[in-house]
């Protein structure tokens, strides 16, 4: 089995330390309101959870939907 | 009128005072008159990087109190033509000096000074405020690590909000090897994240430790990190040089090329 590189470690948990921070939140709060956007948006569009992602920069919010072509 | 440009990160150890060293001399060495302030009262530790710490007679609490004229202060350092060092107070408590006082010192300072560099204290109270309150520009320091990026990103969106908004990132200590190997976090991976310009890589280097055992800033040495400095000084002045090539084999080649580019 190939050992997991732990710069993949390292950045998944940083892009989450990051996100809070610049919301304000816990890691926790991050995770929710990535569930909550996505739930919400749902209703409107067709759209499954692993295809949902939600980035934060210090200035905007930014929801992409992936693996879907059209 | 000279430019004001604070040297910071958030996080402590990632090499802001090595860096300040280190572009101070460097600019200085390209016919720059340069002031560096050591701006962390209680901890002072630029003057020793430098290997001035015996020459200091007056501080920066001192010209602020006008115990001192400001000259009377300054260290000039005599291994550089036009560097002059400003030392922090060893004893003295962390609100001794204002926001309001330090403007008033830059502005002072950049009358008759090409670059004032600031080194900012570790962490986000009144000694940050402090290095930054006359600032026109920003180095934010780095290293490749979860808690040292997460803290520049911090300061990246306080210097934001402070209206500091000409920033650059200089990524400190990076292991080629340990990248290579998915052991390391990679500069595209930092600035990825950060999404600041970026100025400059400073490659992991033992000779950064060995010139400060001496007093030395390393951009005298021939060394990887003493090159990467000299070529974010001229960076500064506006030369466009491409980044280090941190692949040892190809070390000889680029330095080659380097010394070409300079005719």
């Amino acid at each position: 089995m190939i050992k997991r590189s732990s710069v993949r470690i390292a950045k998944e948990r940083l892009e989450a330390l990051v996100a809070s921070d610049r919301v304000h939140c816990k890691p926790k709060e991050y995770d929710l309101i990535c569930h909550e956007l996505y739930k919400t948006l749902s209703k409107y569009v067709e759209i499954t959870e692993e295809h949902f992602q939600v980035s934060i920069t210090r200035s905007a919010i930014h929801i992409q939907l992936t693996g879907e072509e059209h | 009128m000279g430019e004001v440009i604070v040297i910071t990160s958030g996080k402590g150890g990632v090499g802001k005072t090595t860096t300040t060293a280190n572009i101070g001399a460097g600019l200085s060495q390209l016919d720059k008159k340069v002031v560096i302030i050591d701006t962390d009262l209680g901890l002072r530790n630029l003057d020793v990087v430098m290997g001035l710490e015996n020459l200091i007679v007056y501080n920066l609490v001192d010209v602020v109190e006008g115990k001192c004229r400001l000259k009377q202060a300054l260290i000039r350092d005599r291994r550089y033509e036009n560097l002059y060092l400003l030392p922090s107070a060893q004893t003295k408590d962390k609100t001794a000096v204002s926001p309001g006082q330090m403007k008033k010192l830059t502005g002072e300072l950049r009358e008759e000074y090409d670059y004032v560099l600031l080194d900012c204290p570790a962490g986000i109270e009144q000694g940050f405020q402090n290095a930054i309150a006359g600032a026109d520009r920003a180095f934010v320091v780095t290293t490749p690590e979860v808690s040292a990026i997460r803290d520049a990103d911090r300061i990246i969106g306080l210097l934001e909000s402070n209206n500091l908004k000409k920033m650059e990132l200089i990524v400190n200590r990076i292991r080629i090897d340990m990248v290579k190997r998915g052991d390391m976090m990679s500069v595209d991976d930092v600035t990825e994240i950060l999404s600041i310009p970026l100025l400059g890589i400073i490659p992991d280097d033992e000779q950064i430790v060995v010139g400060t055992n001496q007093g030395m800033p390393a951009i005298g040495m021939d060394s990887f990190a003493g090159d990467a400095y000299s070529n974010i000084c001229r960076r500064i002045l506006g030369e466009e040089i491409p980044f280090l090539d941190l692949s040892r084999g190809q070390s000889f080649l680029s330095r080659l090329s380097n010394l070409f580019r300079k005719n």
